[in-house]
C-alpha cells in the first residue's frame, strides 16, 4: 500500500471516529469536491473557458461544503447567499487586478520544473489564473460564512429580543476570532507551502525589492491576500444578512 | 445629514489613500538600485502561428519597445529593446505603454551606450494597493480590533524569515528541528496576540502543540512503515536541501495553522460556555467541545483541499495538454500536496478530542 493511500485511510477512520454521522458527511463532501476539482482541470485542459468552469464548479463546491456541513438549514441558506454575493464581488475584483499585475503562468524560478515543456499550449494562462484564484478563495469563504452564521444564530436563539445594534456588535466579536484564526490557516499554509521557495530566494540573496516585484512571490502573496479579503467580506456580508433577517422576524412578531 | 457625513468621510479616505499609495509606488524608482525603464512606445509584429507536436495552437508576437530610464546613471535617456510573447502567456507577458520594467544593462564597448534586456516587471504598486484594500476592508468590518490580526501575521512573517535565514547560516543536517522550534514560537505569539495572556491561551497552546506533534509523528511513522512508496520527494519545487526533511518542515507549518484554527474555536467556545453556565459538568463540556469540532471539521478539511488543489492547476493543465495520463499527472503534480492536505486533516481530527478534553479538564479543575 502506498503512503498516500495509508494516510487517506487513517484520515477516513479518524474522521468517522471523531465525527460520527457528521464524519460520513465530511467524507462525502471531501470526495465530491475532489472529483469536481479534478473534473474542472480536465475540462480546462480540454479547452473549455477556465472562468466559466471555475464559476460553475465553484457554486457546486460552495453548495456541497455548506449544505453537507453540520449547520441548520436556515443558517445554511444565509451562509450560502452571503458566499455567493462575496464570490461575485471577488470575481469583479480579481479580473482587473490579475490583468494588471501579470502573475499568470510560470515564473523564472519555475523554469527548471517546466523546461522540458513547450509552454505555448494555447491555453490562456491569465484566465486559468483567475479560475485558480476564484476556487482557492472558496474554501475559506465557505468556512467563515458557516462559522459566523452559526455563531450568530446561537446568540439569536438565546436572546430572541436582541437589538440589531447589539447583534451586530456580537457578530463582530465572533467574526474577529474567526478571522484571526482563518488568517492563521491561510498565511501559515502559504509560508509552509512555499518554504522551499523562501529558502531558495534567501540563498540567492534576493533583495527586498525582489520580494515586492517577483512574479512568484507576488503571485503567492496575492492568493493569500485575496482569500483574506474574501473572508473579511463574507463576515461583513453575513453579519448584515443575519441582522436584517432578525429585524424582519421581529417586525413580523409585532 | 450626519449619516451621509459618516459614510462620505471613510469613502474619501479610502479612495484618497489608495490613490496616494498607488501614485507613490508608481514613482518610487529612485528607491531601487536596479535600473527601471518606463515603456513609452510599443510596436507589435504580425502574430506568427505555431503548433506543437500535440496539436496545440498558439500565436507568437515580437514587440519592439521604447522606454525612458527612471533612475540611476542613465536617468532620462531613451532605450530601445525587444520582447517576445505568446498568446497564452505561459512564461512571458505582453507589454503596453506606461508599464515599468526592471532591466539589465549590457556594455558591448566600454564607452558606448549599453543595450538593455528586461529582467522583471514592476509589480509593487499593485501589491501595495491590494494590501491597502485588505486593511480598508478589515477596518470597515472590524474597526480597530481587526488590525491585531494583521499585526500577528506580520510578526509571524518576520519570524519565519528569520528562521529561513538561520536555516541557511547554520546549515545543519537536521534542519527540521529549527522549524519545529519555530513552530512553538509561532503558536505562542499568535495566541498571545489574538487571545491574550491567560488560562485560555495556555490550554489552547498545549492542545495545539500536542495535536500537531501527534499528527506529524503519526504521519512520519506511516511514511517510514510504507517506505515512502509513491512519494516523489524529488518533485518538490525549488528544493535546495534534503527533500524529505523539507517536506516535513513545510507540512509542519501548514499543519500548525489549521490545528490552531480548530483548537482556538473549540477552547474559546468551552470557556465562554463555562462563563455563562458556571455549573456545567465535565462530561457536558467535553461533549460540547466535540460538537463544535464536528461542525468545523468538514469545512476546514475542504479549505485545505481547495487551497492545495488550486496550487497545482497550472502545472496539471500543462501536463494534460502535453499528452500525459491522468495517473501520471496526479502522481507528479498533485500527490505531495495531497499528502500534506491529508496530514493537516489528520491534525484537525486529532485536535477535536484533545482540545475538548484539555479545556474541559482545566475548567473542571479550576472549580475545585
Amino acid at each position: 500500500m502506498t503512503t498516500l493511500k495509508t494516510l487517506l485511510l487513517i484520515l477516513a477512520i479518524l474522521v468517522i471516529l471523531v465525527g460520527g454521522k457528521n464524519g460520513f458527511k465530511a467524507i462525502i463532501s471531501f470526495g465530491l469536491n475532489f472529483c469536481l476539482l479534478f473534473l474542472s482541470v480536465i475540462l480546462i485542459a480540454g479547452g473549455f473557458s477556465p472562468i466559466m468552469v471555475s464559476v460553475l464548479s465553484g457554486c457546486c463546491i460552495l453548495a456541497i461544503t455548506i449544505y453537507l456541513s453540520d449547520c441548520q438549514e436556515t443558517v445554511a441558506n444565509t451562509a450560502f447567499f452571503a458566499t455567493v454575493i462575496v464570490l461575485a464581488l471577488m470575481v469583479i475584483m480579481i479580473i482587473p487586478f490579475d490583468h494588471l499585475v501579470q502573475i499568470e503562468g510560470f515564473s523564472s524560478e519555475d523554469s527548471e520544473e517546466v523546461e522540458a515543456f513547450n509552454l505555448a499550449i494555447g491555453i490562456n494562462f491569465e484566465s486559468l489564473l483567475i479560475a485558480t484564484t476564484i476556487l482557492s478563495t472558496l474554501g475559506a469563504i465557505a468556512e467563515a460564512a458557516i462559522a459566523i452564521t452559526s455563531g450568530m444564530q446561537e446568540i439569536i436563539e438565546q436572546t430572541p429580543a436582541i437589538s440589531s445594534q447589539n447583534l451586530r456588535k456580537s457578530g463582530r466579536t465572533i467574526g474577529f476570532q474567526i478571522m484571526g484564526m482563518t488568517f492563521n490557516t491561510l498565511f501559515f499554509g502559504m509560508f509552509g507551502g512555499n518554504l522551499a521557495l523562501f529558502i531558495l530566494l534567501d540563498k540567492l540573496r534576493s533583495t527586498f525589492g525582489y520580494y515586492l516585484n517577483s512574479k512568484i512571490f507576488v503571485g503567492e502573496t496575492f492568493m493569500v491576500l485575496y482569500s483574506a479579503i474574501a473572508v473579511i467580506g463574507v463576515i461583513g456580508v453575513a453579519i448584515e444578512l443575519m441582522v436584517r433577517k432578525v429585524e424582519n422576524q421581529q417586525v413580523k412578531q409585532d | 445629514m450626519d449619516k451621509i457625513k459618516k459614510f462620505v468621510f471613510p469613502i474619501c479616505l479610502f479612495i484618497g489613500g489608495g490613490l496616494l499609495i498607488f501614485f507613490l509606488a508608481r514613482n518610487d524608482a529612485f528607491l531601487y538600485q536596479q535600473p527601471i525603464i518606463r515603456i513609452i512606445k510599443v510596436e507589435n509584429s504580425q502574430p506568427q502561428k505555431i503548433t506543437d507536436e500535440y496539436g496545440n495552437h498558439d500565436q507568437q508576437v515580437d514587440q519592439k519597445l521604447t522606454g525612458k530610464v527612471l533612475n540611476g546613471k542613465y536617468r532620462g535617456q531613451i532605450f530601445h529593446f525587444k520582447n517576445t510573447f505568446t498568446k497564452s502567456h505561459g512564461e512571458d507577458q505582453q507589454f503596453t505603454t506606461g508599464q515599468d520594467v526592471f532591466v539589465n544593462y549590457y556594455h558591448q564597448h566600454r564607452k558606448s551606450k549599453p543595450t538593455v534586456t528586461i529582467i522583471n516587471y514592476k509589480r509593487d504598486a499593485y501589491l501595495f494597493l491590494l494590501i491597502w484594500l485588505l486593511l480598508a476592508a478589515l477596518f470597515l468590518v472590524m474597526k480597530l480590533t481587526g488590525i491585531k490580526a494583521i499585526i500577528s501575521v506580520a510578526i509571524n512573517f518576520v519570524l519565519f524569515l528569520v528562521l529561513v535565514q538561520l536555516d541557511i547560516t547554520w546549515n545543519i543536517t537536521n534542519f527540521f528541528w529549527i522549524f519545529a522550534a519555530g513552530a512553538i514560537l509561532f503558536t505562542a505569539i499568535s495566541l498571545l496576540i489574538v487571545i491574550g495572556f491567560n488560562q485560555q491561551s495556555l490550554v489552547t497552546f498545549i492542545a495545539v502543540s500536542s495535536a500537531t506533534a501527534l499528527a506529524l509523528g503519526l504521519s512520519y511513522l506511516v511514511t517510514q512503515l510504507t517506505h515512502d512508496s509513491g512519494m516523489h520527494y524529488e518533485a518538490l519545487d525549488f528544493a535546495t536541501q534534503q527533500p524529505k526533511q523539507l517536506f516535513l518542515a513545510s507540512t509542519l507549518i501548514g499543519l500548525l495553522g489549521t490545528v490552531m484554527d480548530a483548537s482556538t474555536d473549540i477552547v474559546s467556545t468551552l470557556f465562554e460556555l463555562k462563563q455563562s453556565q458556571p455549573k456545567i459538568a465535565f462530561k457536558q463540556l467535553f461533549l460540547s467541545g466535540r460538537q463544535v469540532g464536528r461542525s468545523i471539521m468538514g469545512p476546514l478539511i475542504n479549505v485545505l483541499l481547495l487551497v492545495f488543489f488550486t496550487e497545482t492547476f497550472a502545472l496539471a493543465t500543462l501536463y494534460f495538454r502535453t499528452g500525459n495520463s491522468v495517473g501520471y499527472t496526479f502522481e507528479w503534480t498533485m500527490s505531495l500536496g495531497f499528502v500534506q492536505a491529508i496530514i493537516s486533516g489528520i491534525g484537525i481530527t486529532l485536535t477535536i478530542p484533545m482540545a475538548s478534553l484539555l479545556a474541559a479538564w482545566r475548567l473542571e479543575w479550576m472549580n475545585k
